[in-house]
């Protein structure tokens, strides 16, 4: 059915990677590699904003498949994990029938056919098979007993739907699992996955993210941005900025024609690297410092 | 699927004896990792070049940030023959608790009913005196009737529906119901919002000020995790230190001697506005006060800056449902809040009570499920 992509190595991983736009650490890489080889789904953990959500996207990409996201949050049950019956649309269609239907028994069957299916992203997934890159964002937000659930639909790829029948993926698709880590997953989910933690890049890595994935930023302003980033993140801040905020400030001083990062530029545009009212204050307080040297 | 291990044909991988050797290394260190993790490593070390052998084992052997110290000093020990140093392990400084078991019977047998009238008036006597004047007896009796005291917490709503009797229409049943009728709604179906208990999160001063009382609260903190398992309990002196799993233990006496080893700061200073940030900092703890009644037991004297309590007070009230401080000195009637710390915590807190006797932590037992 689809071809599955293949790669003999990590590097040619890090190079089709990379192709996307998309810097993998060499630790990221091998997990990624054997995250595919193995057919495992790959649990990525890291602060907010090191670029978890994208390693799935650039998977999706570089496979040439399509990206299923399942959004996690308090209270996500199976109906809106799963699948769901169209419940009104089932009622209208019971209605419009009761014109005296010599076959009811037809009719009823209808009534669970696949139109009135809504294919929520797991279904979906496991009908995809190896056609999807299933994207499983923040599951930490999500309740526990949901994440028993998803257990069980991870290790065998099968879903019964007492009206139809058991779907399962001849292929299972490629599964990454986020976690910003506010609770500890289960063990048991755990084992299930390759783990990998991602961390902030170092200042090279940095500054060749920023280049890669901000248009019109040039070495310069890449270098001054990652290294005022740098010092940053060696501040006390109850939130560090990530990559994703190095390169939206990077986007939002090169708009400004900025050459490079200085104390001016750095006060009008702060807001895109430090959001919180009182880091921002502290930043602001050794702005100087932050941006000089 | 992949058919073979690190047997089919790939010879510049390490032959298996080493990764399992590895594998042992590691659970002797501590980490968790049992046969399919191993396998997983080997069936990895198999796929991916040897060089990459360090982190084809974070990624399968590893399962939590906090074990990646542990798993590169083995991995150096074990593949580049480099022995780190050897951990050395903290004695815990245990003063209050170790020297003063309570020696708590597990369930007491029932008394002759001539003592019970004596019994009775007594318990209330023990009920409003002082945790600071009670004797090591009285305190071990107090952990008795605080056995059985009920903290229950506050409800919320949730963001899951279920069935109720009223709400919002259920379609999935209404349906499914209507199918009996010939598809008319006849018997009609609901959904509420559910409701659950918030949680509780005591914060217990273990200063030396607050010595006369740290070990009576333990206590009351005790008795209230085993109302509901989710709460959590941490100390604070000069810095923050989670209970919760030490204060689990069933008898009350095990629990404070295993509590008494995990908080080192016993009896020093305090630092609460540190010892609160560091609370909030964390994200991991930072989720459990959200939306909880946080209970601090402390006296106020603070030797940190003022500021600093003052603003993390401030954030702690964001994110809890409601705050309540108890201060024994208060149960003097001439006590006004004066320090600097107390001054600085009083504007972000809800409840500002006692707590110094049973009668009143009784009394807020029961004044918190109202929250």
């Amino acid at each position: 059915m689809f071809h599955v992509v293949h790669f003999e190595s990590v590097d040619e991983l890090e190079t089709a990677l990379r192709r996307e736009s998309y810097l993998a650490d060499e630790g990221l890489a091998v997990a990624v590699h054997l995250a595919l080889a193995m057919r495992r789904p790959l649990l990525l953990e890291g602060e907010p904003g090191v670029g978890k959500t994208e390693v799935a996207k650039t998977l999706a990409r570089i496979l040439d498949v399509e990206l299923i996201r399942l959004q996690c949050y308090e209270g996500i049950d199976s109906g809106q994990a799963l699948y769901e019956w169209d419940y009104s649309r089932q009622l209208l269609y019971a209605r419009a029938l009761q014109g005296g239907e010599i076959d009811a028994a037809a009719r009823v069957h209808e009534l669970f056919g696949p139109e009135f299916l809504l294919e929520r992203p797991l279904l979906r997934a496991v009908r995809s098979g190896a056609g999807a890159v299933l994207l499983v964002d923040e599951l930490d937000r999500a309740d526990d007993e949901f994440e028993a659930f998803l257990l069980e639909v991870l290790s065998d790829f099968q879903v019964t739907i007492p009206e139809v029948g058991t779907i399962r993926a001849e292929t299972p698709p490629a599964v990454v699992i986020t976690s910003n880590r506010t609770r500890e997953l289960h063990d048991a989910l755990k084992r299930r996955c390759l783990f990998h933690w991602i961390d902030y890049p170092d200042l090279e890595r940095e500054i060749e993210i920023i280049r890669l994935r901000a248009d019109g930023v040039d070495e310069e302003l890449a270098r001054s941005v990652a290294e005022a980033i740098a010092r940053i993140r060696t501040m006390d801040l109850l939130k560090l900025p990530g990559p994703a905020e190095a390169i939206d400030w990077a986007r939002a001083l090169a708009l400004l024609a900025v050459r490079r990062v200085d104390e001016m530029s750095a006060r009008q545009t702060l807001g895109w690297a430090v959001k919180n009212r009182d880091d921002l204050r502290m930043v602001e307080s050794v702005i100087g410092e932050i941006v000089g040297g | 699927m992949i058919s073979g291990g690190p047997a089919d044909g790939r010879q510049d991988t390490a032959p298996l004896e080493v990764l399992a050797g590895f594998g042992r290394a590691l659970r002797a260190a501590g980490l968790v990792v049992g046969t399919d993790r191993l396998m997983a490593y080997c069936q990895g070390a198999a796929l991916a070049a040897g060089d990459d052998l360090y982190w084809v084992g974070v990624a399968t052997l590893v399962g939590r940030r906090e074990d990646l110290p542990t798993y590169n000093r083995v991995f150096r020990e074990h593949f580049l023959g480099a022995p780190g140093p050897p951990p050395v392990r903290e004695r815990p400084r245990t003063t209050l608790l170790q020297a003063l078991p309570l020696g708590l019977k597990d369930g007491d047998g029932p008394q002759a009913p001539e003592l019970e009238a004596a019994v009775a008036s007594a318990e209330e006597i023990l009920r409003r005196k002082s945790f600071s004047g009670c004797t090591d007896d009285e305190l071990r009796e107090l952990a008795r009737l605080m056995a059985r005291l009920r903290v229950e917490a506050p409800m919320r709503l949730t963001r899951r529906r279920a069935p109720a009797r009223d709400g919002r229409p259920d379609l999935r049943r209404t349906i499914r119901r209507s199918f009996r009728t010939g598809g008319e709604p006849v018997e009609r179906a609901w959904r509420a919002r559910r409701r659950k208990r918030r949680r509780i999160v005591f914060l217990l001063d273990v200063s030396g000020s607050m010595s006369a009382y740290s070990r009576a609260l333990a206590i009351f903190a005790h008795a209230a995790l085993r109302t509901d398992a989710r709460f959590e309990v941490f100390s604070f002196g000069t810095r923050l230190t989670r209970l919760t799993a030490a204060l689990q233990a069933r008898n009350p006496d095990e629990a404070l001697r295993r509590a008494a080893e995990d908080a080192r700061d016993w009896d020093g200073g305090t630092r609460i506005g540190d010892s609160l940030r560091s609370l909030l900092d964390r994200s991991g703890f930072a989720r459990l006060v959200r939306g909880a009644v946080v209970v601090i037991c402390s006296d106020g004297l603070d030797v940190g800056d003022p500021a600093v309590l003052k603003e993390q007070m401030a954030r702690l009230r964001r994110l809890a449902h409601r705050v309540v401080w108890l201060n024994p000195l208060k149960a003097n009637p001439d006590y006004e809040p004066l320090a600097r710390g107390m001054r600085a915590a009083l504007p972000s807190v809800d409840v500002f009570a006692s707590g110094h006797d049973l009668a009143s932590l009784e009394a807020i037992a029961a004044a918190i499920a109202r929250l």
